[in-house]
């Protein structure tokens, strides 16, 4: 077990720790997101997520908290005017994403050289992960897991069918709003391990292969959990192992289990 | 409004942008315990004044009371199984977990009870998504029933089901509208449905046609009106038959 010793180094510990931490809510949240069909969303956010990291970057303050900012905008921006337009949510989320992601371009171009941190968000990094970093990811998803453990049955009630969730009393544009949120900031939490172009892998992949296993519901998300843990620890090690980008070896650990359970779906019997 | 009326619309309008209102001026009450039948043709706005009734859509003019109360207040006293519910069917959650969502508090002894009943017992552990179209429909009415609503709402419910399963499932919310003393508000296209379990019949044609007990409304007259001339034949040879 000599290559367990990588997690005595503080930055993988870090990046250990964060993983875990992201790999509790990512695939948690997963579930709703799929059930929803809110991928492009969960894609939606992260790309938008550059504009914040341009202005931490030219602020001189963390790029981390400017993206969380514009996550929590961006969010709140898709919901609002889901219900005060006509415009369907996919042209809604295409508008503000591609919009956000040219002011992040334009902002970046206006800095001179070279810019490591930039490429640490749109990649991920195990490196890039800091002390601070770390409690911001910690706190945030404790606070998230908890909120998704309170809310999960509203949460399956509103994605399944919202019309009996409205007759039995639940407050469906709160928990609409409260969903879009926690979508939000656990996106941009996971940016800086997974990278933005990546990160909404980790929201998608673990429940779409739970889905094809699963026989009821509570085992979806247990299986989703597990499956985004399993990747992250595993991709976790490759990548330092094989000095691979991290962010892109948990997704392809994620994607290579995906298709051996599809591929095992289809030739064998169900 | 009237104490013993468990839904009551008064002057109900509706339109949805510049098309002809889909409700126009309909007013009308339903007596506490009564099963009542709203029929007409298609686009008559039968499903529209259901919604509206349910508090989904509020009108842009009139009154809507349910239980004496506004419909957003009626909450958690009604419950509805809508003409088709639509859900993505390889989502793998069980008919436990369903219905475990809308009654959290509902032991899994009182729910087999209850499926026992339906005689769909041995769907508890099944997936949602395997569920036959009856097997489905009784899940919902049992969803429904589970939390002993004052008001049911069903919206076509047999809509997919085939006649012998229809029958079944008539006799069933007949059944659990005599157990439970529930009303229940039912749109149907089916008039023998109509004609042998409704106490009251409302004809709707974006306006209230005609209304009253089955064997006042549904005569050839009142179905020529509503229906045009091929229901009012209908009528006819079934009541030769």
């Amino acid at each position: 077990m000599e290559f367990l010793a990588i997690f005595d180094l503080p930055f993988m510990q870090r990046a250990l720790m964060a993983g875990v931490a992201l790999g509790l809510i990512l695939p948690f949240l997963g579930v709703f997101v799929t059930l929803r069909r809110m991928s492009f969303f969960g894609d939606g956010i992260a790309h938008a997520t550059l504009a914040g990291v341009a202005i931490g970057i030219i602020a001189g303050f963390s790029p981390f908290i400017a993206a969380l900012g514009i996550g929590v905008l961006f969010g709140a921006a898709v919901f609002l005017l889901e219900r005060k337009t006509n415009i369907s949510s996919d042209a809604l989320i295409g508008v503000l994403f591609t919009g956000s992601l040219a002011l992040g371009i334009v902002l970046i171009s206006l800095q001179h050289g070279y810019q490591p941190e930039l490429l640490s968000f749109l990649f991920g990094s195990i490196l890039s992960v800091s002390s601070q970093d770390l409690s911001i990811i910690l706190v945030f998803s404790a606070v998230i897991f908890v909120i998704l453990l309170k809310l999960v049955r509203q949460f399956t009630l509103l994605a399944l069918d919202k019309d009996t969730a409205w007759l039995y009393k639940v407050r469906i544009e709160l928990l609409d709003f409260i969903f879009y949120e926690l979508v939000c900031v656990t996106i941009v939490l996971g940016v800086k391990l997974l990278g933005i172009i990546l990160v909404s892998a980790l929201l998608i992949i673990p429940p779409t292969i739970a889905k094809m296993l699963a026989p009821s519901f509570k085992t979806l998300i247990f299986g989703s959990v597990i499956a985004g843990e399993v990747f992250i620890v595993v991709g976790l090690m490759l990548s330092y192992l094989l000095d691979l980008p991290s962010g892109a070896t948990i997704i392809l650990v994620g994607a290579v289990v995906f298709l051996l359970v599809a591929a095992s779906r289809m030739v064998l019997p169900s | 409004m009237q104490d013993r009326n468990a839904v009551q619309a008064e002057h109900l309008w509706l339109s949805f942008g510049s098309d002809e209102p889909i409700l126009q001026d309909v007013s009308f009450s339903i007596p506490e315990g009564s099963i009542t039948a709203i029929i007409g043709p298609n686009g008559s706005g039968k499903t529209t004044l259901l919604k509206v009734l349910l508090g989904f859509l509020s009108p842009q003019k009139g009154k809507v009371w349910v239980l004496g109360k506004t419909p957003q207040q009626a909450r958690g006293e009604v419950a509805y199984v809508p003409q088709r519910f639509t859900f993505d069917k390889t989502f793998p959650i069980t008919v436990l977990e369903f219905l475990q969502l809308s009654h959290p508090h509902c032991s899994k002894e009182k729910i087999a009870q209850y499926l026992g009943h339906l005689s769909i017992a041995e769907t508890l552990p099944m997936k949602l998504g395997s569920l036959s179209g009856g097997q489905l429909q009784r899940v919902l009415i049992e969803r429904s029933m589970l939390g002993d609503p004052k008001v049911l709402f069903l919206d076509e419910p047999s809509a997919g089901i085939d006649i012998a399963g229809a029958q079944t499932f008539y006799e069933l919310v007949s059944h659990l509208h005599r157990e439970h003393g529930s009303t229940v508000v039912m749109v149907s296209h089916e008039l023998d449905v109509v004609a042998n379990y409704a106490d009251l019949v409302l004809c709707l044609n974006r306006k209230l046609v005609c209304q009253g007990r089955p064997e006042q409304v549904l005569t050839s007259d009142s179905l020529k009106e509503l229906y045009g001339k091929e229901a009012a034949l209908y009528h006819h040879r079934h009541q030769e038959g």
